[in-house]
């Protein structure tokens, strides 16, 4: 297998052909990104609407480079012991248990309470070792024998501790374990960090990242990534179903349809035999890429001029 | 290039975006990376290893379009106005002569060469050092400072020694030079307006931002509204990210053990891990109360910007305005966005001269309720009553009830009490009574608030 970094890539433009036979439509800044960061070993974030691809950037990317995708799914409360490590307490207590009997053999006929420490002291680290470790992902990143892509999703539902405890892991790519010392990491992981804003990402951790932000796809990006994911919808439904999307997110809505969206609408459309857009038929589907109520109601008032609009083109 | 890089590091922060030296460093490695061949790539990399948020991806492409733009020495125009130059001069038909002399700057000049002359002009400026401009006032002496490091001198005395000769040739030459420099001056200092622009951007925009933080909000100007806002929104942004970030606080050293019995039980009984006990910390529920007469509703605007700006680290805000009768105006904020909510309310209630009397009336009957031990009331108003009656248990009440009563005034302390002012008669019901003028003012004061909510709790 081959190691992350061996895999060298001589420009960008490469990168880009590479992300679109693995299915990944992208513009040259995704592209230079993960250029950048895969030659100078640096981790990146990615921000950017819900659906415009994060995930699957990461994704993609542990792909083509051949090596496994580690993800940590970040919510409020995340802590060290779900992140990193954690002792397993239960295996831990039953070996104490199992061993009961075994101790006078271990002990061995030592007289008085100091002997019998010093003889025990000889033992105490078994307890602690990498047997009664339950390693998490941050952990399992850093131990992957060929490197790996590391996805810590939606790192801005974290608190704040845990992203000060990032810092470290980032910068280094090292972590201390009391017990165990200082873990280093056999290759350093390409690090992706998602984040939706929800809230504002500490200067120190922006710092230690490329910032990346993806927008949604300009029309042309759009049909081309449709036709890639969906490549059985005639041209000229795609044509229509992207310029529609397109216009509906300049309306004023509680939650714009991401690719992802117009991706599910084309493969509904699809199911659907429709060859053209028309009232009825946006308005029996249009749940599929909106999901208010609200935001349902406005655009169907306006849903005939978009079919115009969206055919005219 | 690197010299170039770092100029353009420069620029970018004088733009307002923040590029630590650790950034420029990293950056510098990012762009030996990707390389200079091309412009959509370079951009792209400098964007994102600079760049930590939308704004200032925004920000830095503006600058890039403004920093890698090669329009100086428009070529068409030197060849024009050397020949308008050669036209006018007093022997048309008679051909300058060839130029024989040393100078550098005359012969790039005369062969016109646009693209060594921008060099040379670039090197001029560098040694000049041009990335120290900051105010308009620096123009002069920048350009005349380029125009010396470029050979100037030289090019005066070259010319005056051609045209004191008896050669009409020579002559014409000279007003061929002289015309040239005179090109040369305006490009050097359009060059010079350039990057004024770019790297005096913020020196002119500090100035009047911390003119504004400190003068009276009833003396700001329309136009410089729009200032205000992004002043209040900064300052805003900073105190929720002081105070947001304390919203638990472990109490070591006073065992929670419910939980700690709870959470071991999976291990016999025997305590692995150790719960503390810890104290949430209450978000501030904010009552605002603002006088809207004509005397103090640009506070009240301010007053109402800042408070929902911080909307983040506040529990609820509930506002109320008045001049003779309180009139909630909560829905209006929850149908428009802040901005235009301040100006509806100010241009639909703003009439008439202040009751604060009936105002407290109408408190008492509608709102005591709501009031309770974690609400902090924030009254705005100068306590002009026109000489009617104060209402005074009323406040006495508000000030029993509500955790904080705090009362802001526009007006300078001396003023307090004399003529219509009642505020000595409320000053004993209220926590803290302080003296509102500016933005700088309003700041501290809620920056106050929200400490005291986190010491309490």
């Amino acid at each position: 297998m081959k190691d992350l970094y061996d895999t060298r890539f001589q420009s960008v433009k490469e990168i880009q052909q590479e992300f679109e036979s693995h299915q990944y439509i992208c513009n040259t800044q995704i592209a230079t990104c993960v250029y950048i960061a895969h030659n100078l070993q640096k981790p990146v974030m990615v921000e950017g609407p819900a659906g415009v691809g994060k995930t699957e950037l990461a994704k993609t990317t542990a792909e083509i480079l051949g090596v496994p995708l580690v993800r940590l799914q970040c919510y409020e409360g995340l802590d060290e012991s779900k992140a990193l490590y954690e002792w397993k307490y239960g295996k831990q207590l039953l070996y104490t248990q199992l061993l009961k009997d075994k101790l006078g053999d271990v002990l061995d006929g030592a007289v008085g309470l100091s002997q019998s420490m010093v003889k025990l002291q000889n033992h105490e680290d078994l307890f602690f070792s990498e047997g009664f470790l339950e390693p998490r992902p941050l952990y399992k990143a850093l131990q992957e024998e060929h490197g790996c892509v590391l996805l810590i999703d939606e790192i801005d539902k974290s608190d704040h501790e845990f992203e000060a405890f990032l810092l470290e892991i980032l910068s280094e790519f090292q972590v201390s374990i009391p017990e165990l010392g200082t873990i280093k990491a056999k290759i350093k992981p390409l690090v992706f960090l998602t984040s939706n804003n929800t809230r504002e990402m500490s200067d120190a951790l922006k710092r230690r990242c490329l910032h990346l932000h993806i927008d949604f796809p300009d029309e042309q990006l759009e049909r081309r990534i449709l036709n890639k994911r969906v490549p059985e919808l005639s041209a000229n439904l795609t044509k229509e179903v992207v310029s529609f999307v397109q216009q509906i997110r300049e309306l004023d809505l509680k939650k714009a349809p991401s690719v992802a969206e117009s991706i599910d609408w084309a493969k509904t459309l699809l199911l659907l035999h429709a060859e053209h857009l028309d009232t009825a038929l946006v308005k029996d589907t249009l749940n599929v890429i909106l999901k208010f109520e609200d935001d349902i109601a406005a655009v169907n008032e306006q849903a005939a001029k978009f079919i115009k609009k969206a055919k005219a083109q | 290039m690197q010299q170039t890089l770092e100029d353009f590091f420069k620029v970018v922060r004088s733009a307002g975006v923040n590029v630590s030296v650790a950034d420029s460093i990293e950056t510098s490695k990012a762009v030996q990376l990707v390389g200079y061949a091309d412009r959509g790539i370079l951009k792209d990399t400098l964007a994102l290893s600079l760049a930590k948020t939308l704004d200032e991806k925004n920000t830095l492409n503006e600058c890039f379009d403004q920093y890698f733009s090669f329009n100086t020495f428009k070529k068409d125009a030197l060849i024009e106005e050397t020949e308008a130059a050669s036209a006018i001069a007093s022997e048309p038909q008679e051909p300058a002569a060839e130029y024989e002399g040393e100078l550098e700057l005359a012969k790039i000049l005369l062969q016109q060469d646009k693209a060594k002359l921008a060099q040379s002009m670039k090197k001029a400026a560098r040694e000049a050092n041009i990335t120290d401009i900051w105010l308009f006032t620096q123009k002069g002496i920048n350009t005349r400072k380029i125009m010396n490091k470029m050979g100037l001198n030289e090019l005066n005395s070259e010319i005056a020694q051609l045209a004191s000769g008896d050669c009409p040739a020579e002559r014409a030459l000279a007003g061929q030079l002289r015309a040239a420099q005179q090109y040369l001056f305006e490009e050097v200092r359009n060059f010079v307006e350039q990057q004024l622009a770019m790297y005096g951007k913020t020196a002119s925009q500090n100035i009047h931002e911390s003119f504004l933080k400190e003068s009276r909000l009833s003396n700001i100007e329309k136009r410089d509204f729009e200032v205000m806002v992004k002043i209040v929104r900064k300052m805003a942004k900073r105190l929720s990210s002081i105070h947001s970030k304390k919203r638990k606080r472990q109490d070591r050293g006073h065992l929670d053990f419910r939980k700690t019995l709870r959470q071991n039980m999976a291990y016999d009984g025997a305590m692995f891990k150790i719960y503390w006990k810890s104290k949430v910390i209450d978000k501030p529920r904010i009552l605002a109360l603002c006088d809207i007469s004509p005397s103090v509703a640009s506070y009240s605007r301010f007053l109402l910007l800042f408070l929902y700006s911080l909307s983040d680290v506040l529990d609820r805000i509930d506002t109320s305005v008045f001049t003779n009768s309180l009139i909630d105006v909560n829905d209006i904020f929850e149908r428009f966005p802040v901005q235009q909510a301040i100006e509806k309310i100010s241009h639909d209630y703003g009439m008439g001269g202040s009751d604060y009397g009936s105002t407290l009336l109408d408190l008492k009957k509608d709102y005591l309720e709501h009031v309770d031990n974690k609400t902090t009331v924030i009254i705005l108003g100068d306590a002009r009553n026109n000489n009617l009656a104060p209402q005074t248990e009323v406040m006495k009440l508000l000030y029993q009830r509500a955790k904080r009563v705090i009362w802001l005034n526009p007006e300078h302390k001396n003023f307090w009490g004399t003529g219509d002012s009642e505020m000595l008669a409320y000053k004993p019901y209220c926590h803290i009574i302080k003296q509102c003028n500016s933005i700088n003012q309003l700041e501290k004061i809620l920056d106050d608030i929200l400490k005291a909510s986190a010491q309490k709790a």
